[in-house]
């Protein structure tokens, strides 16, 4: 293979990003790109972290936003002064990662002989056991009302606010960053390689000496500590925990179609997928409803005609195409692309 | 000295027997092999002696030792701190509102110094106001739970083909299982994954070591796969190799595992003679490398041409063992492959 030196696309979608608030300042005017962008970011977060387990591992999972929903309920217990905690930015992003990751581990364990369909019905009932929990647990998590208001970070001495939105994004961005960076080494190291090798064929792994219950507990401790990374930081940019509803099956699949319009098991392709759905979701279909408002094209009685209530149609009408026409996903890494485009698999000759 | 002792082996699947009291010493640094009608419980031997399936009666000893996860003072204690952990984690999760009440938010004036020193003892009056339906009945069921589950997962992983593979037992497939869509380099480093010390942090940050193994790694791979002469096609994705090259791939990523035993499951199936003669030449290196090879082959050129001993199965029973002329003349041999005159 020719060894044609491009920048990877999940590098150069990180430069792009930090580029963009510099060249709003630049032009005169009234912008909000930047600001829309925040989720995004988080989104993306969600999507890498799911992306070690049902890219990476093979291991499909339909509850991560229950994950993210510990990250963000962590996060507001440790911070918001209704608790005795009351820890700073860093110290509750850090203690609420490490919840993330035993609540990864204890999901894991029992699940861990579990595999294809039956862990996706698992997940998909630990999702809606995160949710009920969190909705009953009145005393603590506040019940449908969440917890709130969280106080804004301040780092190194610097109070954010939420009327300027500079230093969110690059706090956001420097921990997507930060996650990518992880992320790709892993993937190109013997633990990305044992993951891969488990998805491809986990008997084949374990002959090779690969302990399968040992790597898929790292990938269910790693991803879930990234998406409660990700609730984290969902929560102190809301500041809200969010109420328990913000955390349901949507989310999940949500951060599923993501990983699959993207591309499984690439690092770029969650953060392309993270932008085509997430953006069309705050962006896109935003700016029509508000075009439309604008020229009195609809109003807001007929809710028949508000793009924002056909999103999901759309997102279907999206994925059926895809996997008819694209099933490796926007950006596929070289070897899904592979397997799915062989026209039939290798013939083995009988002996 | 015999470097695998199989005494007794017998495995079953239900009603089905497919190896029936099989005894077989392999010695060290010989190439055995082990011949039979199909059907005849060669690779289920096989997947007995690799871990995938657990002997219902008799045992395997490599290198003096079974392999199976050995019950250790260390399995115990981890045992016992799952059981612990499962058992405070339901202590704590049964009844979670009256405790956090009792010790939280009963402590609190908002926006006062929470007063820690405190909490102790307020966990421990809120227990100790009903003991039993508050910690011990929690406490045991999480730990009855906890330990069995731990114990049973632990019994069920006993023979597993990890624990083969990092004694040293290394395996090649009947129908090739390589990685198809990683790359054949990527395939012998995956071989060589039970050597190497790096563990995940380092990888995530790419500290030192990560760099120097990676270096020393990728080296021996290549080294490896010059060795199958496979090393032109070391960037190729797996499956792009031809028939021939897969299967020497596959004998590749098992040396990797640097074995002492190589099991080979019909190395030269559906090769035409020439392959078969560099098969059988590759084989003969990798003796030389101190490898014990046992053998599965239809093919009896290759079998004739390099074994010291062979077996012969029939119907899960060994029926015949010795040298090839010694088989070769077997009357039941020659019964078992043709039939009875």
């Amino acid at each position: 293979m020719a060894a044609r030196r491009t920048i990877p696309f999940h590098w150069s979608f990180l430069i792009v990003a930090a580029l963009i608030p510099l060249i709003e300042l630049a032009i005169p005017g009234d912008h909000h790109i930047g600001d829309l962008l925040r989720p995004i970011f988080i989104m993306a977060m969600l999507g890498l972290g799911l992306n070690i387990l049902t890219g990476f591992t093979g291991l499909l999972n339909l509850g991560v936003a229950a994950f993210m929903a510990v990250g963000a309920y962590s996060y507001a217990i440790l911070t918001c002064d209704i608790y005795p905690f009351r820890l700073g930015f860093w110290s509750a992003t850090i203690i609420t990662v490490l919840v993330g990751l035993t609540v990864g581990l204890f999901l894991g364990l029992p699940t861990i002989r579990l595999r294809g369909d039956y862990l996706a019905i698992v997940t998909l009932g630990f999702g809606e056991i995160v949710e009920d929990v969190l909705k009953n647990l009145d005393s603590i998590t506040k019940g449908t009302q969440g917890i709130n208001p969280l106080p804004s970070p301040s780092l190194f001495g610097y109070q954010f606010r939420p009327e300027t939105y500079q230093p969110w994004y690059y706090l956001f961005l420097g921990f997507l960053a930060l996650l990518v960076l992880v992320n790709r080494n892993l993937h190109r190291s013997r633990v990305g390689r044992a993951w891969i090798s488990i998805r491809e064929d986990e008997l084949a792994s374990s002959c090779m000496g690969i302990n399968p219950m040992k790597m898929k507990l790292l990938a269910f401790a790693l991803g879930a500590a990234q998406c409660s990374l990700a609730g984290a930081l969902w929560a102190s940019y809301l500041g809200s925990s969010g109420e328990p509803g913000n955390y349901d099956f949507q989310v999940s699949i949500i951060a599923l179609c993501m990983v699959i319009v993207g591309g499984m098991g690439n690092i770029g392709g969650v953060l392309l997928g993270a932008l085509v759905i997430t953006g069309f979701n705050s962006i896109v279909l935003e700016t029509l409803t508000n075009f439309l408002k604008a020229h009195q094209i609809i109003n807001s009685s007929n809710a028949f005609t508000a793009p924002g209530n056909w999103k999901y149609m759309l997102y279907g009408l999206a994925l059926v195409l895809m996997m008819r026409f694209r099933p490796e996903g926007l950006l596929p890494s070289k070897q899904l692309k592979a397997e799915l485009h062989s026209p039939e698999p290798p013939t083995t000759p009988s002996s | 000295m015999n470097i695998l002792e199989i005494s007794d082996l017998t495995v079953r699947f239900g009603g089905l027997t497919a190896v029936n009291a099989v005894s077989l010493d392999i010695p060290d640094g010989e190439i055995v092999s082990v011949i039979g009608p199909n059907g005849a419980g060669k690779t289920t031997l096989f997947n007995a002696v690799t871990g995938i399936h657990e002997p219902t009666a008799g045992r395997i000893r490599f290198d003096g030792r079974e392999t199976r996860r050995p019950f250790r003072g260390t399995t115990v204690l981890t045992l016992a701190l799952i059981g612990l952990i499962a058992a405070l984690s339901l202590v704590l999760v049964a009844d979670i509102e009256p405790l956090w009440d009792a010790v939280i938010t009963t402590n609190y004036v908002y926006q006062q110094t929470f007063p820690w020193q405190k909490t102790p003892g307020a966990a421990v009056s809120y227990f100790a106001e009903e003991p039993g339906r508050r910690f011990v009945v929690p406490f045991l069921i999480g730990g009855i739970t906890g330990l069995a589950g731990a114990y049973a997962i632990w019994a069920r992983t006993r023979y597993a083909p990890e624990v083969a593979a990092r004694a040293g037992v290394a395996r090649t497939f009947q129908n090739i299982r390589l990685f198809n869509q990683m790359t054949v380099l990527d395939n012998v480093l995956l071989g060589m994954d039970s050597r190497l010390r790096t563990r995940f942090w380092h990888a995530a940050l790419r500290l030192p070591l990560y760099w120097r193994e990676r270096r020393e790694a990728e080296q021996r791979a290549v080294e490896i796969l010059r060795f199958v002469r496979l090393d032109q096609e070391a960037h190729q994705l797996a499956e792009n190799l031809s028939y021939g090259h897969q299967r020497r791939l596959e004998i590749a990523r098992a040396l990797a595992i640097q074995p002492r035993l190589l099991l080979l499951d019909e190395p030269a199936a559906g090769m035409n003679p020439a392959e078969a003669q560099e098969l059988m030449k590759l084989i003969h290196d990798i003796r030389q490398r101190g490898v014990t090879v046992l053998l599965i082959e239809h093919h009896m050129p290759v079998v004739m041409g390099i074994s010291d001993r062979i077996a012969v199965l029939d119907h899960g029973e060994k029926i015949a063992e010795g040298t090839p002329v010694e088989v070769r003349s077997n009357t039941r041999v020659i019964e078992a492959y043709l039939g009875k005159g």
